[in-house]
């Protein structure tokens, strides 16, 4: 079922990564550049899943979540947190946070569509 | 739609970062111990090096880890940055560059500024580069299928936070045959009972060969809270194996980094990349469209039907519209180069041991991408020369009453249709009597010329006025000026310059907004037709009758002050039918002004600018052609070219022979 | 074995090859350049591209003519210096275009010629005459190479 995906990372070349493989698994996929404009596309479009950078100017990754976790439309929705570190401490911060999955750089598309199938089914 | 491949994405991605990495390093320089600064210069490294492993830029990755690594042990020790430092993380950042377009550039290199870089940092205290991941699970495997039993239970919020429990049921189930059932002890009354939260647990029973790694995926993004046990049952009991819930999946990060994102360029509006070629073709169509718009408008401009006419303005009004939009797309703002010369004074002043505050301002000024990209050289050179030649050392500015730190200031800030960029140094000044000495041997002047020190200065953009290999003993400026002249000129810009001695030089560049479409004064000269930019033009006066004839008095006295003009016909050997009214059409750039006398001064119109061919490009009186309504070709008038001849006029020789006359 | 451009100037005939043709004009509105060197010292506008005008006829010492009905532009596209350049060329009539073949070349004579030597590539024999093959890139060299230094004297 197609499904609408927001990628928010401030790195285009990522954004155009995750966007053209999830679009030809015939996914909608709306980009940001960082947490702030990722905030205000999450909570005013019906998103499925969301794909998120850890390291980002203006609002970082945990910042986001922690953020939108606040936002009723939130409820439900899977998170994943991209990382280039796999780290213990980061891990569980972004769980407290309120991450649903995290995915390590770097990742090939077939990751990242197993990875999104594993949060969206 | 056409795909653009994201490895070329990254490129133009990583260029934009590192000259981010550049210009923060360099700020650092000035304020070593600002963290918000380091913190933006990890994430740029951060991000480089994240999306270049993604695309394939493996060396990229690879170096930039390093380099990362070293910044990031400077950035938890919390000490101040030193200058040894910059100058190391500048020679990474370069390398890194080289390593973009070639993963195989300067390997040693590479190495060798990592080597330093490590040595440089901060050495970390205690063990924490241990790696701390452990094996994931050292249940032996036994090889022979068998029951087992997984039981979960997801944490109370797990579905608030997007985790679906089906969704692990059937990856149990795709490990084995599984039998499910619910527990369903926790679930409260109804009235206790909060609708998002899962109260319920499982129990799955598998039919696996050695199961655990994969039920662990299945969990893989569950952490502490999760409540999971998984046994096999159909061995004795008590061997139940509890996995931890927290199972590392990655064992190769022997690193933390929790990176707060404080400092950041304000938030950009969406952007979009489009090629320049495209740009390109966008303003050549809006031009074509422009002149085939000014021969509609000629031709209905008499006697042509109302609704026509109508029609034909309202087009010229959407055209006007279309025209400043695209124009509008090119725009750059300057600051994009100022970044660069930041670097470039930097290593200046290390290079030549002098004390520099590189002050900029204006960098939100925005010019044709076109003019942008051609103004860089120049300016490379007017720096490198304000700092070189300009700035004194430290000692003689301090032996002058000087701070020991000099000052080059480039600024820029709109004026009408032009941008006026100024460089400004406190250093010593230009000295007169070296540039004459050097402009009487090089045959520029003659040495009985009377001039002010005014007049001299400028003669350093004079074509010949000195060579490279003369640079060493010249303490004046002068190698290549008169190639930044005309590169300046060439962009329909004008060059001026004010120096103090002893207290240092102001070069201004004034520039046109666009290169592309501009308003024009269309003159006739003989059976020619001549464009002259309209933001030169400052008036037209009527060729006083005495000079109709006089040959040698090619003066006009404007309001008491005397303006030097030439004769087009004379200077095109134009043919064709004079006038009994010629026009003198006063141009200026800068403070310096020329008359140009025409035959007549036919109107104005819009102006697209062509370049002229190769064959063409040694005419410096010219700056380009554009196309008229009736689909001739117009010449455009090189305003600064003809105001320098103009100034010709007023050497000793001109004057003389004016009083001669 | 390729098509080529058969043109007169003034009473001898010149072949290019018909490939780097890019279109033939009727006679134009020509904008003198003043300053240019009198064999490249035009400029037409062909669709909207301002193409520098050379004068060939000029160039190997002949007078200058007018205009008659015969009188051609020739828009050709050739490199110069590894970059690609329009220019057009007057010819005074356009005659043909013909197969000519590469095995038909001629080495230049060394006297007779009215034509300077180094321009001409080859010459291909005819019953009615001879037909030269220029060597469009060397000709155009020269030209951007004389025109560069040209420029409008200064006034004194």
């Amino acid at each position: 079922m197609s499904k609408t995906i927001l990628t928010i990372d401030d790195s285009p070349s990522i954004r155009q990564m995750v966007a053209m493989t999830l679009a030809a698994e015939g996914h909608q996929v709306i980009e940001a550049g960082n947490g702030s404009e990722g905030y205000a596309k999450a909570s005013t479009n019906t998103v499925h899943a969301v794909v998120v950078d850890l390291n980002m100017p203006v609002m970082n990754g945990i910042e986001f979540i922690r953020k939108y976790r606040q936002h009723p439309s939130s409820k439900g929705v899977p998170i994943v947190l991209l990382t280039t570190e796999s780290d213990e401490a980061l891990k569980r911060e972004a769980r407290a946070a309120g991450a649903t999955g995290w995915m390590v750089k770097p990742f090939n598309p077939t990751q990242l569509v197993s990875v999104i199938k594993k949060v969206t089914g | 739609m056409t795909r653009v491949d994201p490895a070329e994405t990254f490129r133009q991605e990583a260029q934009e970062l590192l000259e981010q990495l550049e210009t923060t390093l360099l700020d650092l320089e000035q304020a070593p111990a600002d963290r918000e600064l380091v913190d933006a210069a990890f994430r740029a490294l951060h991000t480089i090096k994240g999306s270049g492993a993604m695309f394939g830029f493996t060396a990229v990755a690879e170096f930039v880890h390093g380099f990362e690594t070293a910044f990031d042990r400077v950035r938890k020790s919390g000490q101040p940055i030193s200058a040894d430092l910059v100058t190391l993380a500048l020679q990474a950042r370069d390398h890194v560059d080289g390593l973009i377009n070639d993963p195989d550039a300067d390997t040693a290199g590479g190495a060798r500024i990592l080597t330093a870089l490590d040595a440089i940092a901060p050495q970390e205290g205690g063990a924490s580069d241990a790696s701390v991941a452990e094996p994931v699970s050292t249940a032996a495997a036994d090889g022979v299928a068998g029951r087992w039993r997984v039981r979960f239970k997801l944490p109370a919020d797990a579905l608030a936070m997007g985790t679906n429990p089906l969704l692990r049921l059937d990856e149990l189930a795709e490990i084995g045959p599984a039998t499910i059932s619910a527990l369903t002890d926790d679930i409260p009354l109804l009235d206790e009972l909060d609708p998002e939260c899962c109260y319920i647990g499982w129990e799955v029973v598998i039919e696996a060969t050695d199961p655990q790694a994969a039920i662990e995926d299945v969990f893989l993004f569950q952490g502490d809270d999760l409540d999971l046990e998984v046994s096999r049952i159909d061995e004795p009991a008590g061997e139940a194996a509890a996995v931890p819930g927290d199972a590392p999946e990655e064992k190769a990060a022997p690193r933390s980094e929790v990176v707060t994102a404080t400092s950041a360029p304000a938030a950009k509006a969406a952007l979009l990349r489009v090629p320049a070629e495209r740009l390109d073709a966008l303003m050549d169509q809006v031009g074509e469209l422009v002149i085939a718009q000014t021969r509609l408008s000629e031709l209905t401009a008499d006697g042509a039907p109302p609704a026509l006419q109508g029609i034909a303005e309202e087009l010229e009004r959407l055209i006007g519209g279309l025209r400043d939009t695209s124009m509008g797309i090119r725009m750059v703002p300057i600051g994009s180069l100022f970044g660069r010369f930041r670097r470039l004074v930097s290593d200046l002043s290390r290079s030549l041991g002098k004390e520099i505050e590189f002050v900029t301002s204006g960098e939100e000024t925005e010019l044709d991408k076109t003019v942008i990209e051609r103004l860089a050289d120049p300016l490379v050179h007017l720096i490198r020369n304000a700092v070189d030649h300009g700035l004194e050392n430290p000692d003689a500015r301090v032996a002058a009453g000087k701070p020991a730190a000099g000052t080059v200031r480039l600024a820029a800030i709109y004026s009408g249709a032009e941008v006026t960029v100024t460089l400004t140094d406190d250093g010593a000044g230009l000295n007169a009597a070296r540039i004459r000495q050097k402009a009487e041997e090089n045959g520029i002047i003659s040495p009985d010329a009377e001039m002010r020190d005014e007049e001299i200065y400028p003669l350093i953009f004079a074509p010949g006025f000195s060579t490279a290999a003369e640079v060493t003993e010249l303490s004046g400026r002068g190698v290549g000026m008169d190639v930044v002249k005309q590169t300046i000129e060439a962009l329909r810009g004008t060059i001026d310059l004010t120096s103090e001695p002893g207290r240092g030089t102001t070069i201004t560049l004034r520039l046109p907004l666009t290169l592309a479409i501009i308003d024009g004064m269309l003159v006739r000269v003989g059976d020619g037709r001549y464009s002259i930019p309209m933001a030169a033009v400052e008036e037209c006066v009527e060729l006083p009758a005495s000079a109709v004839d006089r040959r040698g008095r090619d003066f006009l006295n404007i309001r008491g002050q005397i303006v030097p003009f030439l004769r087009l016909r004379e200077l095109f050997r134009a043919e064709g039918e004079t006038s009994d009214f010629q026009k003198v059409v006063v141009v200026s750039a800068g403070d310096a002004r020329v008359g140009l006398a025409v035959d007549q001064i036919l109107g104005n119109h819009q102006v697209v600018i062509k370049q002229l061919s190769r064959l063409h490009s040694g005419l410096n009186s010219f700056s380009g052609a554009t196309i008229l309504g009736d689909g001739s070709v117009s010449l455009i008038l090189n305003v600064a070219q003809l105001i320098g001849m103009g100034a010709m006029k007023r050497t000793p020789a001109g004057i003389e022979e004016r009083e001669a006359a | 074995m390729s098509d080529r451009l058969i043109f007169r100037l003034v009473d001898q005939m010149f072949a290019i090859e018909a490939s780097c043709v890019c279109e033939i004009l009727e006679v134009a509105p020509v904008t003198r350049v003043p300053g240019a060197p009198a064999y490249a010292d035009g400029l037409v506008n062909v669709r909207g591209r301002i193409v520098p005008l050379t004068d060939l006829r000029v160039m190997f010492g002949c007078e200058r003519r007018a205009a008659d009905h015969d009188t051609r532009i020739i828009v050709v596209e050739i490199t110069l210096d590894g970059e690609p350049l329009t220019v057009a060329i007057m010819a005074d009539a356009v005659t043909a275009v013909s197969d000519i073949d590469e095995r038909d070349f001629q080495p230049t004579p060394s006297v007779g010629m009215r034509w300077p030597r180094e321009y001409v590539r080859a010459i291909v024999q005819r019953d009615d005459g001879f037909i030269i093959i220029p060597d469009l890139s060397t000709i155009f060299e020269a030209i951007s190479r004389s025109a560069d230094r040209s420029d409008i004297p200064e006034a004194a």
